[in-house]
């Protein structure tokens, strides 16, 4: 392996080739730190961690203190913890699990597991979720959401936090308006009308650079219809009744003014000021909306009822973000140990209000801490039981082709952007959707 | 003696302008070889000068090319190398409406980012090279559009314009403009990248068009206002083919600039409203990284760097022809 | 042809004049009509900087300051990385600039004095290269610098970041020595210097400006750079600015007032750098290089 030795000649050879003594100083001031990578065994190498910024700044500082307080057992690897930026984190990942330098745990995208176990690279957490059947970790989970990992060789990942999509609503402007909280599709369109006419949007998102919201809205109504984008074999079925009448549904709210001209380019940053701004009465978002950057107006935000479909359904999209084993690891066992001692430990995140996602765990969610917020309380009560995954109508497991199809690629994006602009209608849409995802299936 | 003078001077020199010169530019030749030391010695030498430089470029341009040409002939993705299926990435890339759409984008916000870069550009150079007070801090302060992060500025125009409250649309609405939408109207989005895109480039091109500008020798000027030639005459026929060279560079330069630029277009827009303001170089980043499909999306960077090459030869051959001339 | 007289020193003394140091061309009736007329254009240019700067001094959310308020700096300064980040980012830049110049100067020497194909087509692979886009680059370089242990530490991407600007600091110096006439040297050959000797006494001590606007270029390119650093650089104690301001970008949230501050502080060392060096800048003179191969 050419580790250490390999780095340290070929720096030389640089140097000779460079010719450049007097670069010497300002070069050795830059010399690898410790240990870039490489291969090689040994017992003794640690175990890498990585996780994502998933909360405010708080979260990291918090997350790496409980990683490094892991003792292991003797003979297994300690962890160390890195932080691994939104920005470019799928060039971050495939770049070190390509090249051998990536973590043995890690989170990452919702869908990252599911793609990496199609190539070979992850350690299925079956004999992980085995071994927590006696601790008690396992009945811990909310139900169903270990489902949502499995896959027909095992489970790909272990659930870690929820991104969720629901309603919110502004109740001072709900109240201006003489607008209750709707709990059907038809109601909700009243609300709308009724928000209009005291110049605010009610069906507030967006769908700009970097923001994939306004796809997952969509397809959570689809969901919400019964509807959604995959078949029970995990193909793509977008062009169906169910669909068609919920994105009828959406292209009336935008053709009747319900929705912001300009909502189809809002980056979430956008969505955030005009909830700041009084402009959204009624929209859809994620769990932190309050924590963001909408100003006063937070204390005003309530998560709304989930809305009940014309088919009669409810029904709503969650992203179950995950943690995931790798199969380059130091010690299979060491990466089981170190999670398990993870999930045992990471109640902190949740109660110290670092802005993660919702828990995935009931004893985190029974905390008086985390009951302290109603909206969240509020979400796993009403809505968790309605949440489906990218995989609905035809199943609830993940599975690897999401990723390349639907999460964040461009025929999702150019749907949504298209029916924000309103001037198209649901068949031809949903048409379009159809073939651009069935391109993109491996 | 200043810094200044000498480069003038050389620049005379290398020019063989001569006071009221004609200003065309005739390249100063080196000489013939044989005057150099030993022919051996000296061939040895320029061999050691350029080696470090060609090992560098090897080393790290020789296995990502070839990499991502295996890439481009297989079906794979970014961990696994999948089948080799010859040339049908291309073919299927060259099929796609979406591809001449991003191609025909990728010219205009090339040719708009070149031009209106270098129209900008050798306007202010030629402004500040009058008497100004404090023109030096005017041409740092006019830097800076080059200097911010991009990330950051293109934050700042979002705030600019992405909402109906942004200033932008708020001033529009006052002169009766109605409430322009500059990022989700697909015309309006384009043109919007393409000034966001002259508003980072120009000071580069003022850089580059002072420099020029401080070699033409001021007699020139002298001799023509004796000619009775007015302002515009001056700049068509005596300015601009005197900076005639460094235009061709600046252009060459700044259409790979533009061509080859991901995070402007990327970091404000995404290539949205439904990919209006897509470049081929966005258009690969989202098929490889987005929607990873990899063998499509290198296949693409493969074809834009070959028009690439392609329009840099000619526009090349032009500055060979007006130093021929 | 006016031929420059050589001193001693082998230091150009040409271009000695008496006129005006800037020329005037439209006169200086109109000037406080051309002040009013930048200082407009520079102020429009300006807004979005102006925007940066006023959200680096505005108070962030639940602050209870008012108005302008330095305590984004503070705490900038204070709980985040900013100064490690700034070293880092000094460091790299400055290797980078350094060892560019180090390697473009003799090869620019040799696209500018060597005239024959072997120099063409290396002249024209440098402008292939140049075309070729980053993006497709970064893994496969990745992987290629992880077998050598170069990811996640400086060096790796100094050396990236030394190769990505080559070939236009190749160029550049190859043109400034294209201004050098040749006549210096072979009159110091003459006396029986080295190629070497008279690169270095000679084409190299009257290439300032040319070094020097090769090097700001240099600068620029390392010290903006977010794609590559961001790949290659993971741990905390090798973060440049720009990687670091990302982490600000939290999942759906960003924390814009130490996004803007940073920003500002990244601005602050190259537009030093421009406003002592603003008059070496001139990328013009890369117009020789490429001509007449």
């Amino acid at each position: 392996m050419p580790s250490q030795n390999g780095a340290s000649f070929t720096r030389r050879g640089f140097f000779g080739v460079a010719g450049g003594v007097s670069v010497a100083a300002i070069l050795a001031a830059c010399s690898p730190s410790g240990a870039g990578g490489g291969g090689g065994g040994g017992s003794s190498k640690p175990l890498k961690f990585w996780n994502m910024p998933w909360g405010g700044t708080k979260f990291n500082p918090t997350d790496k203190k409980i990683t490094l307080a892991y003792k292991p057992k003797s003979g297994l690897p300690a962890a160390t913890y890195q932080e691994i930026q939104w920005a470019n984190f799928t060039q971050t990942f495939s770049s070190a699990i390509a090249s051998n330098t990536g973590p043995a745990v890690s989170s990452g995208g919702g869908t990252q597991a599911f793609q990496f176990a199609a190539q070979g690279k992850i350690a299925y957490a079956d004999h992980l979720i085995k071994s927590w059947e006696s601790n008690g970790l396992k009945d811990d989970f909310l139900d169903g959401l270990l489902d949502t990992m499995k896959t027909d060789k095992g489970y790909a990942a272990v659930p870690y936090n929820l991104d969720v999509r629901v309603a919110w609503y502004n109740k001072a402007l709900m109240q201006q308006a003489g607008a209750d909280v709707p709990t059907t599709w038809d109601e909700y369109k009243a609300v709308c009308a009724k928000l209009k006419k005291i110049g605010v949007y009610g069906f507030g998102l967006g769908s700009g650079a970097g923001s994939f919201t306004g796809s997952h809205i969509m397809t959570a109504f689809m969901i919400n219809n019964g509807g959604g984008l995959f078949n029970k074999k995990q193909e793509p079925d977008a062009v169906t009744d169910e669909n068609i009448e919920a994105i009828e549904f959406i292209l009336e709210l935008v053709k009747n003014g319900y929705s912001d001209p300009a909502a189809a380019t809002y980056t979430s940053d956008n969505v955030q000021a005009q909830w700041k701004a009084k402009r959204f009465g009624y929209g859809w978002d994620g769990a932190g909306l309050p924590a963001g950057a909408v100003g006063d107006v937070a204390s005003d935000l309530v998560v709304a009822d989930p809305l009940t479909s014309p088919s009669g359904k409810k029904g709503g999209l969650y992203f179950p973000n995950n943690i995931m084993m790798y199969t380059n690891t130091p010690s299979q066992e060491g990466s089981e140990a170190f999670v398990t001692y993870y999930y045992k430990n990471m109640k902190e995140l949740w109660t110290e209000n670092t802005g993660i996602g919702l828990p995935p765990l009931k004893s985190i969610a029974d905390t008086d801490e985390f009951k302290s917020n109603a909206n969240n309380v509020k979400i796993l009560n009403d809505w968790n039981p309605i949440f489906k995954t990218w995989a609905a109508p035809g199943g609830n497991g993940l599975f690897a082709n999401i990723a390349n199809t639907v999460d964040g690629t461009q025929p999702m994006l150019n749907f949504t952007q298209a029916i924000l602009g309103g001037k198209t209608d649901a068949k031809s849409a949903l048409t379009t959707l159809q073939s651009g995802i069935e391109g993109l299936m491996k | 003696m200043s810094t200044e003078t000498i480069t003038r001077g050389i620049g005379r020199a290398r020019r063989g302008v001569g006071n009221g010169g004609a200003g065309r530019p005739v390249q100063f030749k080196p000489s013939n070889s044989n005057r150099m030391p030993g022919h051996r010695s000296r061939s040895t030498t320029l061999l050691l000068f350029a080696l470090p430089s060609l090992i560098l470029l090897v080393l790290l341009n020789v296995y990502p090319v070839g990499y991502a040409g295996v890439q481009s002939a297989r079906n794979g993705d970014l961990l696994s190398a999948g089948d080799f299926v010859g040339g049908q990435n291309y073919l299927t890339v060259l099929q796609q409406p979406v591809f001449w759409h991003a191609a025909l984008f990728t010219l205009i916000f090339t040719l708009v980012g070149v031009f209106g870069s270098w129209a900008i550009g050798l306007a202010l150079a030629l402004l500040l090279r009058t008497r100004i007070p404090a023109n030096g801090l005017f041409r740092v302060l006019l830097l800076l559009p080059w200097v911010v992060p991009i990330v950051v500025s293109a934050t700042a125009w979002n705030w600019l314009v992405a909402t109906p409250q942004s200033p932008l649309p708020v001033i529009a609405n006052f002169f009766g403009l109605g409430n322009p939408l500059f990022l989700a109207d697909p015309t309006l989005a384009q043109i919007l990248v393409c000034v966001y895109k002259v508003w980072i480039s120009f000071p580069f091109m003022m850089m580059m068009m002072t420099s020029a500008l401080a070699s033409v020798d001021t007699n020139v000027y002298e001799a023509s206002k004796v000619d009775g030639a007015g302002p515009w005459q001056t700049f068509r026929l005596i300015t601009l083919p005197m900076i005639s060279r460094t235009t061709y560079i600046s252009w060459i330069l700044m259409t790979i600039f533009c061509v080859n630029d991901f995070p402007t277009i990327f970091l404000l827009t995404g290539g949205g409203p439904v990919q209006s303001t897509q470049t081929l170089v966005v258009m690969a980043y989202v098929t490889v990284f987005q929607n990873y499909q990899t063998g499509p999306g290198v296949a693409i960077a493969f074809l834009m760097t070959l028009v690439l090459v392609i329009i840099s030869v000619v526009l090349y051959r032009q500055i060979r022809k007006v130093n021929i001339e | 042809m006016t031929t420059p007289d050589v001193s001693l020193t082998g230091r150009l003394e040409v271009g000695v004049n008496t006129r005006a140091r800037k020329p005037m061309v439209p006169g200086a009736r109109g000037k406080w009509g051309r002040f009013i007329g930048i200082i407009v254009i520079t102020g429009i240019v300006l807004i979005p900087i102006v925007a940066v700067v006023v959200l680096s001094l505005t108070p962030s959310l639940g602050s209870s300051a008012t108005g302008f308020t330095t305590e984004n700096y503070a705490k900038a300064f204070t709980e985040t990385g900013v100064l490690t980040w700034l070293t880092n980012s000094l460091t790299v830049t400055l290797a980078t600039v350094v060892v560019a110049v180090v390697v473009a100067a003799p090869a620019g020497y040799v696209l500018s004095r060597g005239r024959n194909r072997f120099v063409s087509g290396y002249s024209l692979v440098l402008f292939i290269v140049q075309s070729l886009p980053v993006v497709t680059a970064v893994i496969p370089l990745f992987i290629l610098f992880a077998q050598f242990g170069l990811v996640d530490n400086l060096f790796g991407v100094t050396i990236v970041y030394v190769g990505s600007t080559l070939s236009v600091a190749t160029w550049m110096m190859a043109a400034y020595f294209d201004s050098i006439p040749i006549t210096l040297e072979e009159a110091a050959w003459m006396d029986g210097t080295s190629v070497l000797g008279s690169f270095t006494r000679i084409v190299l001590r009257n290439s300032l400006p040319g070094i020097l606007s090769t090097a700001i270029f240099c600068f620029l390119l390392a010290w903006n750079d977010y794609l590559i650093a961001s790949v290659f650089l993971k741990s905390d104690t090798v973060k440049t600015l720009p990687v670091g301001l990302q982490s600000f970008f939290q999942q759906n949230q960003a924390n814009w007032g130490l996004v803007m501050t940073v920003a500002v502080v990244m601005m602050i060392p190259p537009v030093l750098i421009f406003a002592l060096l603003n008059r070496y800048f001139s990328v013009g003179g890369i117009g020789g290089s490429l001509a007449g191969r």
